[in-house]
């Protein structure tokens, strides 16, 4: 079998569960896999492996076009017995958003971390939006589920740090340019919409569901200088002027 | 609320756990009585009791929050609920939230997931530091099992050996009669010294503790039961049934009253909106 690369896409929002009706971000994640029918496993435990949520992804990923599943860490008598096996065998694992410091907690206790460094190793394609973007890098800015905003220890299989909800969220961008200011490793703070995608631990393009969403790169100079530098974006949908170039009306 | 059963108070000593095998408003097909949870704000000694639910352990579902309000919300306390999940939400540091009530009440779920949890947030010494101060802690299954050295948790999907926060020296096993799977699983460990002497509890009994010491067992349902179970000598264990105390079902009336009420399309709709502030996103 060929040897697939590393792949994360990180959502700073987005996705089946804050854009309904809006597929794009999904559909690239899913287009990035080779398979005709993708099997995509999607991992509830930030929310608390809430119910309506995982109803929401079975309605997302329907079994007309991938082979969805989900593991439940609360209730782990019920549905997949071997965590690992099946988690090796996904051609996705999708992260659901939710409470960062539960997240990391509960997968620790269950040995996650360490089987979804060997999947992403293997080539499953890891994704996720908000806790389930931020989990993958090596240091984090958690806010809105944690109390006061904090930094936290990701699983470090990214060598930056992350911010999500960037520009939309009252204070993220603000605390995220103080924690690099801080010292914090140079990172991504990433807008609603928009998606990075890494090959290897290289951001290969920023992908967007939506034309006006943005993602920036911050660092601090020798002399302690921050230095936020917006990314170009790559719109997934049909932007504007392609639309009015285009004779026949394209599906909503 | 004021305590008719002096062995439920005692002077000196200010710590109290109340362990349940199973029981309360979260278990209601099992427990048709409210007397366990009564019996949480009765060990308070307090009149108006502050009582924080604690639904860790089964990732704070709405059900439980909801019926929690339900079932204390007719009683004279201030019931809260501390979601893990959702602390930027609901602006509360959760120490200070834990150190200000009369009683915890933790949830039942996956034992081990709640322990992680808790210990990211630091609210396994604050456990410590409310026991120690008089605060009232109280739970079932998981969050009976917590308080002790260890138990016999399905986290893992089959049962095995969980280690608790250990402020009670000794073991539990809980649900012994609604999930019989774990009990072998539990008396194997006794018998190999894996675990420690301890008791194993039916759905609907629980262990009361003052300090470290057990001051007695009691039960909502006839017929509940808790065993001690404690190793031979010759590789297996012994099980000596302890003693239980059946609490009064004083307010069962109210219960039906409420049941029938449960019918009606306004009454469920305004206790979702009262517990609306823990909805999810």
């Amino acid at each position: 079998m060929e040897l697939r690369p590393r792949q994360i896409v990180a959502f700073g929002g987005g996705g089946f569960s804050m854009e309904w009706g809006n597929t794009l971000l999904d559909d690239f994640v899913v287009g990035l896999t080779a398979a005709e029918r993708p099997k995509v496993c999607f991992l509830p435990t930030a929310s608390g492996d809430a119910d309506h949520y995982v109803v929401r992804f079975y309605r997302a990923f329907s079994s007309d076009c991938c082979e969805p599943s989900h593991i439940s860490l609360f209730r782990r008598e019920t549905g997949v017995g071997d965590p690992r096996a099946h988690l090796l065998a996904q051609d996705v694992i999708y992260v659901g958003g939710g409470s960062l410091v539960s997240l990391l907690g509960t997968w620790r206790a269950h040995g996650i971390d360490e089987i979804l460094r060997e999947a992403w190793e293997a080539g499953v394609i890891l994704c996720g939006g908000s806790a389930g973007a931020l989990c993958w890098f090596d240091s984090a800015l958690s806010g809105f589920h944690e109390g006061p905003e904090r930094q936290i220890e990701g699983l470090g299989l990214l060598p930056s740090s992350c911010a999500v909800h960037y520009t939309e969220e009252k204070g993220r961008r603000e605390g995220f340019l103080e924690a690099i200011a801080d010292g914090m490793p140079a990172g991504y703070g990433v807008g609603d919409s928009a998606a990075l995608h890494f090959v290897g631990t290289e951001l290969a393009e920023v992908v967007a569901s939506r034309p006006k969403a943005s993602a920036s790169f911050v660092s601090r100079t020798r002399d302690g200088v921050v230095v936020e530098r917006e990314l170009g974006v790559r719109y997934l949908g049909v932007s504007a002027l392609e639309e009015l170039d285009d004779a026949t009306p394209i599906a909503a | 609320m004021t305590s008719a059963n002096p062995e439920t108070r005692a002077s000196h000593e200010p710590r109290r756990i109340l362990a349940m095998g199973g029981g309360g408003f979260t278990m209601p097909e099992q427990d048709h009585s409210d007397a366990l949870d009564r019996l949480v704000l009765e060990l308070t000694g307090k009149e108006v009791p502050r009582v924080c639910f604690l639904p860790t352990a089964s990732g704070d579902p709405r059900e439980h929050v909801t019926r929690f309000h339900e079932r204390f919300g007719q009683w004279p306390c201030e019931p809260s609920i501390l979601s893990l999940f959702h602390l930027g939400r609901d602006r509360i540091d959760p120490i200070e939230h834990i150190l200000a009530q009369d009683a915890l009440y933790v949830g039942g779920g996956s034992m081990r997931n709640m322990l992680a949890i808790w210990r990211e947030h630091g609210i396994d010494d604050a456990m410590r530091t409310a026991w120690e101060r008089g605060i009232v802690l109280a739970g079932l299954s998981a969050g009976a099992m917590c308080w002790f050295e260890g138990g016999v948790s399905m986290s893992g999907g089959q049962p095995e050996v969980v280690h608790g926060i250990g402020l009670l020296p000794g073991s539990l096993t809980v649900h012994r009669d609604g999930e019989p799977e774990r009990f072998p699983v539990y008396q194997e460990a006794v018998a190999t010294g894996r675990l420690p002497v301890g008791f194993a509890a039916d759905d609907c009994s629980a262990v009361v503790y003052h300090g470290t010491r057990l001051a007695e067992c009691v039960a909502s349902r006839p017929g509940a039961r808790v065993m001690r179970i404690q190793p031979n000598g010759n590789g297996g264990v012994v099980e000596i049934e302890q003693k239980v105390r059946q609490l009064p079902h004083a307010t069962g009336a109210r219960v039906a009253l409420e049941r029938a009420a449960e019918d009606s399309w306004a009454v469920s709709e305004m206790r979702a909106l009262r517990a609306g502030r823990h909805r999810w996103d």
